[in-house]
């Protein structure tokens, strides 16, 4: 009796085959045998719990961390490339990243615990397609890009098209496997920034994720160049385009910030969560973040003086 | 289901065990290996109560697949003690009373050891941060920080 509820708790996965191929053709070929019963697993910090709650039909996971040279963090020209299986730890500490998207390290810094950013992959944090989740506004709002192989080839997909629904992209899990991140590095006179609202800081959910990347001219006068992005307050990552175009041009100044902000949140369609607070709240709070994020960035600016 | 035999150093020593694919790695060490000193909570890595070191890292033995662990370095809470002696963190947790009722206590040590061996001073802030994945339900947080700092300042650590 006593044993039966024992082996009840500990019950394994349902997976009959655990794959470790040593390249990546190898692995693709490994995904066209099961004809779309094989996942990729590389930190697997989403797909063992969501297999646990009884996601159906994986019939074998395809291990892609021993394969060599898909863990580089390189600036190649004026764009970095984050390789599958750069970890949110190895992110979020990364020189480079820290100063050509400082974004990007501040949101991997705040995914989960130590013990998830130590496994969980970046790649797996924007294929899992939550539309708040820690790398992906970061990523989104430095126009970020996704490269994924298939057996027929390889290509390139904007994060800004990626997404379908929550949980979703136009990526086919089942026979594509990530190859890359990138995103243009920022220079001379551009910063980023990444805002989070939460309970607390561990192992939660954001109520709210902002991420903000601004370009000025030399004298610091106007801004050149803005992106926002924020979730979870659609069913995708979103883009606040009305708040980007309402600061593109214009002179740096704190009321037509807020009007960005306020723009932002006209926009924003959080919905109303037992989890997350109230619709009315978390649009509320989008100006805050938007505004926090982007004097983040100005001041980010003036202390690298860049 | 076919096993595999897979190997690994735990604590020292190099294992091998059979493992089916979709055995996770703390049932292994704990029903293979009789490793319980490594605790099971949620089996989701929410709790952090299974945490042990592997290749260096500390991770949610939860949440991963003992295939992962195929050629890798292990140390768990049985690992510390060498020689009959504990080691400076189980000394510190001892003397400043950081245990309560003992659950998260092998995943709170090891949090510390993964933090000293890495920033062997750290702040207060990193070893807030070092054991934030770990629940401890007594809520006895300020004693295990103490802990963590006390060893930090007890010498070099083993």
């Amino acid at each position: 009796m006593q044993a039966q509820e024992i082996v009840a708790y500990q019950k394994d996965m349902e997976w009959e085959e655990y794959l470790v191929p040593g390249s990546l053709d190898e692995a693709l070929e490994m995904l066209d045998r099961y004809r779309g019963a094989a996942r990729v697993i590389a930190g697997g910090t989403d797909i063992v719990p969501a297999a646990r709650k009884g996601a159906p039909g994986i019939k074998a996971l395809v291990d892609i961390t021993r394969i060599p040279g898909l863990d580089a963090i390189s600036l190649d020209g004026e764009t970095v490339k984050i390789g599958p299986l750069v970890t949110h730890t190895e992110a979020a500490l990364s020189g480079l990243i820290r100063k050509r998207g400082m974004a990007l390290a501040e949101g991997a810094s705040r995914l989960g615990s130590p013990q998830i950013r130590n496994i969980a992959t970046v790649a797996g944090n924007i294929l899992n397609a939550q539309p708040g989740a820690d790398t992906l506004i970061p990523l989104l709002a430095l126009d970020g890009s996704i490269t994924v192989r298939s057996r027929q080839g390889e290509r390139s997909i904007l994060l800004a098209d990626l997404f379908t629904g929550v949980g979703r992209t136009t990526i086919d899990s089942t026979k594509e496997i990530v190859t890359e991140l990138s995103f243009p590095a920022l220079g001379k006179g551009e910063a980023s920034a990444a805002m989070r609202l939460a309970k607390r800081k561990t192992l939660v959910l954001p109520i709210l994720a902002v991420a903000v990347v601004i370009g000025t001219d030399p004298g610091r006068k106007t801004f050149t160049r803005v992106r926002i992005a924020a979730g979870p307050v659609a069913t995708t990552p979103f883009r606040c385009k009305t708040a980007e175009e309402i600061l593109l041009g214009s002179p740096i100044g704190e009321a037509v910030i807020r009007k960005a902000a306020e723009e932002a949140a006209k926009a924003a369609n959080p919905r109303t969560s037992l989890i997350r607070g109230t619709s009315e709240y978390r649009k509320a709070m989008v100006a805050v973040l938007v505004e926090r994020g982007i004097a983040t960035a100005l001041k980010r600016l003036e202390e690298s003086n860049g | 289901m076919a096993k595999k035999s897979i190997t690994f150093t735990v604590n020292g020593k190099e294992v091998s065990v059979d493992a089916a694919p979709g055995e996770m790695l703390v049932d292994v060490l704990r029903g293979k290996l009789g490793l319980t000193g490594t605790k099971v909570g949620c089996r989701e890595g929410e709790c952090g109560i299974c945490s042990i070191i592997l290749n260096g890292k500390l991770i949610a033995s939860c949440l991963v697949p003992v295939m992962k662990a195929d050629r890798g370095t292990i140390l768990t809470i049985e690992g510390l003690e060498q020689n009959g002696e504990m080691h400076r963190i189980q000394k510190k947790f001892i003397e400043d009373g950081a245990i309560q009722c003992g659950f998260c206590t092998p995943a709170m040590v090891l949090a510390g050891k993964a933090l000293l061996d890495e920033n062997p001073h750290p702040t207060r802030e990193e070893i807030q941060l070092a054991i934030s994945g770990i629940l401890c339900r007594c809520t006895g947080y300020q004693k295990i920080i103490k802990a963590i700092d006390s060893a930090s300042q007890a010498g070099e650590l083993r």
